[in-house]
């Protein structure tokens, strides 16, 4: 899609892939950090780590195991904390850990029969070896998320604002959340090769805490958040190719970077009244 | 007391909240009709609060009828809440939250709108009559977690006027106001309630309650002890005495 810009392919492809997943990602993690639901994208995330793991193991398709496996733990979450009577953190506790635990268990045991690398590549991504029908699969998943807000902008803000108000409104909550969780699921399991089991919440988090940090607006947060991570992203990438650095670490890093210095910038920590 | 033509009608309702072993509301029978102003008064934990939400259908009935502005609460709940302004207790919002006051008060006709649509020109004037009503169409562009205590609970109630409802649930709708926004309140309160709209207000501030005809009820250990009509000032002792008898009983 990009070969025009780009001529080198491998590089094209990484920034492709890098471009749409960190699009959907920060589009999906505006809602998810106003929602206060980060903990579920935690988990998710490492739920869809865990089944791609167990994928990877059985020699089945990866993608499609990390999805089954996310989306599986979203609907766990609510009838797990019902009926073990727990809260939902600690149900969702139980979930990370459980997660973790076989997606630790899996790539432990390849690494003993020789299957190491290609289990590192879930843990830390791979941006390199991507094939074009993965690139056209993010490029959905990114057109998804974006049709997904803008349809539902309305019913996503009322309960990003608040759950309860939002019910009292009548909005029908339910149905937009579980809607939302299997979008969130989806996402995951789809960037999950190229960002790596570890680090897919630092782009589901850290693009809309530095919008947070600018915009007095969702309607802003959604616009900024996709731009931010959209430049840290391709830059992470090009940085990487370019000086043999692992990619998704790389610009994990430089997120974080831009987080605490747009902390600093911030205008909302700032007094601006001068006497006159 | 039966109201002819009423915009709530319950009959015999309980709810109980998940996990309860008992009901939180016991055999409740409630009329209401068009432009009556209702006050709901009892002892804390005695299901004020969980009666509007019966009455708004988020609380699922586990007995009886409720029917609200034609609706039957248990099968259309989000139809009744399309019709009914409900202002919740106790909110306050962070300083980062990223909404403007004209935001959160055009979310009040969200419900109304239907799914997939965008809010039209409409529901904007709609919103700017609610601010309006308030007197707070300065505060407009305004972030609301910028705002004062007193300020967000007019936000609030100008979010539940927003869709134009025949029936207003308010949870404590005095508490965070000054007296001057209490005055101005209530003066909105009796002009809603002489066009027609029925007003239950769940509160413990019965000072300067809106010039006009005042039903009481008074609710005890999830039962009403106490349905009549009375004068504004004498909301008070009515309460009062009615809590008392109930403690004593």
């Amino acid at each position: 899609m990009l070969e025009f810009i780009i001529q080198n392919n491998i590089v094209c492809h990484a920034v492709e892939a890098m471009l749409f997943a960190s699009i959907a990602c920060a589009v999906l993690g505006v809602i998810i950090t106003q929602v206060q639901i980060s903990s579920i994208g935690f988990t998710m995330a490492h739920a869809a780590f865990a089944g791609a793991a167990v994928g990877m193991f059985l020699s089945l398709n990866v993608t499609i195991c990390a999805i089954v496996a996310g989306v599986c733990v979203a609907f766990l979450i609510g009838p797990l904390s019902d009926k073990a009577r727990v809260s939902p953190d600690t149900a969702l506790g139980l979930l990370f850990g459980i997660s973790m635990a076989v997606a630790i268990f899996f790539i432990a045991y390849m690494q003993t029969i020789g299957q190491g690398f290609s289990a590192m590549g879930l843990l830390f991504g791979d941006v390199i070896s991507l094939y074009r029908e993965e690139i056209y699969l993010l490029a959905i998943i990114c057109v998804v998320s974006v049709v997904f807000v803008v349809v539902l902008y309305k019913e996503i803000t009322g309960i990003i604002f608040n759950k309860r108000i939002a019910e009292s409104v009548g909005i029908q909550v339910k149905p937009v959340y579980y809607a939302l969780l299997f979008v969130i699921a989806l996402t995951v399991a789809l960037c999950l090769p190229i960002i790596g089991g570890l680090l897919i919440y630092v782009w589901l988090v850290t693009p809309a805490a530095i919008a947070l940090q600018f915009c007095y607006r969702l309607s802003a947060m959604f616009v900024v958040a996709p731009i931010v991570a959209a430049a840290i992203s391709v830059s992470g990438a090009l940085a990487g190719l370019e000086y043999s650095l692992p990619v998704a670490p790389l610009t994990a890093v430089l997120f974080s970077i831009v987080f605490i210095a747009a902390v600093f910038l911030s205008p909302k920590r700032r007094v601006t009244f001068r006497k006159s | 007391m039966a109201s002819s033509d009423p915009v709530i009608l319950l009959e015999n309702v309980y709810t109980a909240y998940e996990g309860a072993d008992r009901p939180t509301l016991t055999d409740i029978s409630l009329s209401v009709g068009k432009g009556e102003f209702v006050i709901i008064g009892g002892p804390n934990g005695a299901g004020k609060t969980t009666l509007l939400e019966t009455i708004n259908g988020m609380l699922p009935l586990t007995h009886g009828k409720a029917v609200v502005c034609g609706h039957d609460v248990r099968g259309n709940g989000v139809g009744v809440r399309r019709r009914v302004g409900y202002l919740l207790q106790n909110f306050a919002f962070d300083p980062l939250t990223p909404f403007t006051v004209e935001e959160v008060v055009l979310m009040g006709r969200f419900g109304t709108i239907g799914l997939f649509r965008k809010p039209g020109k409409e529901d904007h004037e709609a919103a700017k009559r609610a601010l309006q009503l308030l007197g707070i169409e300065d505060l407009a562009s305004r972030p609301i977690g910028q705002l004062s205590g007193g300020q967000q609970q007019k936000v609030l109630l100008a979010q539940s006027l927003a869709r134009d409802p025949d029936v207003l649930l308010l949870d404590e709708p005095f508490s965070n106001l000054d007296m001057f926004a209490r005055e101005a309140i209530n003066c909105l309160l009796s002009r809603l309630v002489a066009s027609g709209i029925a007003v239950i207000i769940v509160s413990h501030a019965f000072d300067d309650l809106p010039d006009c005809r005042v039903r009481v009820v008074v609710m005890h250990d999830g039962r009403i002890s106490l349905d009549r009509e009375c004068l504004p000032a004498d909301v008070g002792l009515l309460i009062r005495n009615a809590g008392s008898a109930s403690l004593n009983a």
